[in-house]
């Protein structure tokens, strides 16, 4: 590398406002009069290595840069610090640094994106030997206070000891020695055996501040002098406005502006966000609709079905000659599905508070990735880096909407920057969220398969027909046209291997159709459609050649142990193979998804042919590691919420080139009286770490649509939401 | 701040980058990999060497997705027969072809700055050198970011 460019490192130190502060402390690099060489906190606590502060009362402040979304991963990062630290576990508190200060600091802290669940396994080693680190510093300054060799002593608890003389010193009044010694190049971490936080079902570290109100979130935010946006996108993705009325609106109490916000959306800021909000409402707004206002789910969907017999396709995965096979089968099933848009719905619609002046520009977002909004913020202030700053905020839900996207910090800044020097709160409305979202992308999937004279289950075609969200969202990942993602759970190896390697012939490829709807990452991405498809159309075959669910999928799982295990488990949990109470039908799913291993088995009757109870629901999962299990638990419990309710309830439909849900009440979600029992086998195998937040959703849905097949004897459902075939989960 | 206090930060963030910034086990970070662009640079400047300065390369140190990526080189230069940038040569260490972008300049340029939008395939350094018409090479180096390469899962094999 080139030689190193010493970042400037400000004098002051930069508070966040008590309103803002989320989980509370500031991050300033305030340098002291007496000695130049230690990094400190705002309070002037200073910094063991960048990930650790300790203060004297021997508080531990934790560094995160990931972002907390209800998911606990800030809780499960600062286990795995504090595990390697030594520290009290009941004196931890953590503490967001800025994406600003993580760019001066030449990424001391790594990614802070959250999302593809990577939160924990992308940053499970360097969180650990940050801890570590400090760990080794604290024990050598100690040694060096007490002239003794680093070997006799030892630390648990925040506190160092001198094991021949029983001498005994807090990490608080060793901090400040210990920031000043150089962080050791070999940090060895301990044996997962050894583990004393990691691994256990410890509380989370920001459920209080929920409880008592204390948490703060985007959309409650108050900045002294701050005013209020409402805002309006055109309707139809990819139109522009072609002119607004402002005065009709601008003498309205409260109005303070009413803004063109780049060329397709209108703003109206006002004291008042109910103000700006009617206001808008009534401003006439004349829209330039472009080229798609004509564009229906039903013109959509005929491409996508006409994808489904095309030549051209790109193969994901293959193995033997499956056209041969099917060619020459004695036997063949056959079955198209299809799957919808959905909108990730967060509660807390989207939001974003700017602050521009010629000098700085400064936003507090809630956000998956405090270096893209501050990318964002550079992109739209026009301003250097060292000039801007974003500061995270407690997220009332992400799900995917607030990682990849940003255009919320973007539309605030340019908001910001035609009202220099007032903070100006950007607020979606509930109709602005569902109408501007980032979609689960729409498919349909033709699926063959063929048997021999023998019943021998010979060969599959699996061809998905429809969008990519790799081509719209980030081409460069695309492969010679390709969009990989696409093949999530039916990859030929890695985090999203394929669960049946043993079927002998298979072609799994994709006719890509992109519409105008723009997609994005919706929790699990693609293996909510791909997991349908194959563990449903895996008991169409089952029925067909009259095997049981299980067992044929056992015969065809002999090189995927892994994903074998985690179906067993469920499998023997729910007493598969035993007869299931009077009533009640059982159905199965398992998939490999950002890179862990889940199957879930439900339990469902059916009554009156369209009433659907889901009595229990069994998952299990295999993360390689589980930092907290009880937290696994509840976001197993989470997913299948979310998961469940897009099955029963969730589809965005296209009409005249706009999205047409727009709340709640035509795009639902479950009941608490709705929700089944959830029992969660966490089955950690060790070896390697995968994901959390996502894989399990997948499973939900099939194990449901599997168990209700059998409950109808044998009728299958290929189109989603169930609600469209007046189907009801009571 | 002192020299031995500058020394001292250096080394605690080159540590902390050894230590936090270390490749993670197995294939859990999938970064792009670097490309054949040192071969490509020698390939341009043959024996001679290649002096850091006199160029500025403006381009953000974080950009979400690397879609579009606003990119200005300026040379310190006064453009005269004499003594003029004959051509602006952009680098990249990651994306698929090393070569990015050449500028070819002349007396009648005016002056050595050029602007243009380019795409990213992943963080990365990019590299601008400045060919003068004396047969030196200068040059400048930015690292950017690029957040949305990092929010994407890994890609399967």
């Amino acid at each position: 590398m080139d030689s190193i460019e010493m970042p400037r490192v400000s004098r002051r130190s930069f508070v966040i406002g008590a309103a803002a502060a989320g989980t509370g402390l500031a991050i300033g690099l305030k340098l002291p009069p007496f000695g130049p060489d230690v990094v400190r906190a705002a309070d002037g606590s200073p910094e063991v290595t960048a990930w650790v502060v300790i203060k004297p009362d021997d508080t531990v402040v934790i560094r995160i840069a990931r972002s907390e979304m209800g998911q606990g991963t800030l809780t499960g990062l600062a286990q795995m610090v504090a595990e390697e630290l030594e520290c009290d576990w009941s004196k931890v508190t953590t503490e967001y640094p800025t994406p600003g200060q993580s760019v001066k600091r030449k990424r001391a802290w790594g990614d802070f994106s959250t999302g593809g669940s990577r939160g924990i396994r992308n940053s499970h080693d360097y969180v650990r030997k940050g801890g570590a680190a400090a760990r080794m510093m604290l024990v050598q300054a100690a040694a060096d206070a007490w002239k003794v060799p680093v070997a006799e002593c030892s630390a648990a608890n925040s506190m160092v000891t001198h094991n021949p003389s029983g001498r005994k010193v807090s990490y608080g009044k060793v901090a400040e020695a210990a920031a000043r010694l150089t962080p050791p190049k070999d940090v060895p971490l301990k044996d997962p055996k050894d583990w004393k936080i990691i691994g256990k079902p410890v509380k989370r570290l920001d459920t209080v501040d929920k409880l008592t109100g204390k948490q703060v979130y985007g959309f409650d935010l108050k900045l002294p002098g701050m005013l209020n946006a409402a805002i309006m996108e055109c309707p139809v993705f990819g139109g522009k406005v072609k002119s607004f009325d402002a005065a009709k609106v601008s003498g309205r109490k409260g109005v303070k502006k009413v803004l063109p916000v780049g060329d397709s959306a209108v703003a109206v800021v006002a004291d008042t966000w109910w103000q700006a909000k009617t206001a808008l409402d009534a401003l006439p707004i004349v829209w330039d609709e472009g080229p798609n206002a004509k564009v229906s789910s039903a013109s959509i969907a005929e491409i996508n079905k006409a994808g489904l017999d095309a030549d051209q396709a790109f193969v994901g995965n293959k193995a033997g000659d499956a056209k041969g096979a099917l060619a020459g089968a004695a036997k063949k099933v056959e079955a198209v599905y299809a799957y919808p848009f959905q909108n990730h719905a967060p509660m807390e619609p989207m939001n974003a508070t700017a602050k521009y002046t010629a000098d700085k520009c400064e936003v507090w977002v809630p956000t998956q990735n405090g270096e893209a909004a501050f990318a964002a913020t550079l992109a739209a202030s026009g301003l250097p880096a060292d000039k801007c700053e974003v500061y995270k905020i407690h997220l009332g839900g992400g799900f995917g909407r607030r990682g990849a996207f940003h255009d919320y910090v973007t539309q605030a800044v340019r908001i910001a920057k035609q009202m220099p020097g007032v903070p100006v709160k950007l607020l979606w409305s509930r109709e602005e969220d569902m109408r501007q979202g980032r979609f689960h992308p729409v498919t349909q999937c033709k699926l063959v398969g063929g048997f021999d004279a023998s019943n021998n289950f010979t060969g599959l075609h699996m061809r998905i027909s429809g969008q990519s969200i790799l081509a719209s969202v980030r081409p460069q990942a695309m492969k010679d046209g390709m969009d990989p993602a696409t093949f999530q759970g039916l990859a030929p190896s890695g985090e999203f291997e394929f669960g049946y390697k043993g079927i002998p012939n298979y072609l799994i490829d994709h006719a890509m159709r992109n519409p105008h709807v723009p997609p994005g990452f919706w929790r699990g991405v693609n293996i909510n459609q791909n997991a349908i498809y194959i563990e449903c159309f895996m008991d169409e075959l089952a029925a067909a050649a009259k095997q049981d669910p299980l067992e044929f999928r056992r015969k065809l799982m002999a090189k995927n142990p892994k994903h074998l295990a985690v179906l067993n488990a469920v499998a023997e949990r729910a007493g598969w193979g035993k007869p299931a109470p009077k009533g009640v039908f059982r159905g199965l799913a398992q998939m490999k998804a950002f890179d862990s291993y889940v199957a879930a088995c439900a339990e469902v009757s059916v009554s009156g042919g369209n009433k659907v109870k889901i009595h229990r629901i069994i998952c299990a999962t295999d993360p390689g590691h589980a930092v907290n299990p009880a937290q696994i638990e509840r976001q197993i419990a989470g997913s299948f919420v979310y998961g469940l309710s897009a099955l029963f309830e969730q589809e965005c439909t296209v009409k005249n080139g706009r999205i047409e849900q727009e709340n709640f009440n035509t795009y639902g979600s479950m009941k608490i009286a709705q929700m089944p029992k959830v029992e969660s086998i966490v089955m950690p195998s060790g070896g390697f770490w995968g994901g959390v937040g996502e894989p399990t959703i997948c499973v939900a849905a099939p194990a449901v649509l599997n168990a209700m097949a059998a409950a109808m004897g044998g009728k299958r459902i290929r189109s989603f939401p169930l609600k469209n075939h007046g189907i009801t989960l009571v | 701040m002192g020299v031995k206090s500058r020394r001292r930060f250096l080394t605690v963030a080159g540590g902390l980058a050894a230590a936090t910034l270390a490749p993670a086990p197995r294939a859990q970070i999938m970064r792009t990999p670097l490309n054949h662009m040192p071969a490509v640079i020698r390939r341009l400047v043959g024996v001679r060497s290649i002096t850091k300065g006199r160029v500025k390369l403006d381009v953000p140190p974080l950009v979400e997705n690397g879609h579009l990526v606003p990119l200005s080189v300026h040379v310190d230069s006064p453009m005269t027969a004499a003594n003029h940038v004959k051509a602006i040569h952009v680098f990249t260490e990651r994306n698929p072809l090393p070569e990015m972008v050449t500028f070819r300049l002349g007396p009648r340029a005016g002056r050595a700055r050029v602007t243009t939008r380019v795409r990213l395939a992943d963080t990365q350094n990019v590299v601008a050198i400045a060919e003068l018409s004396d047969g030196s090479f200068w040059s400048d180096t930015t690292h950017v970011i690029v957040t949305l390469a990092a929010c994407l899962e890994e890609a399967p094999v």
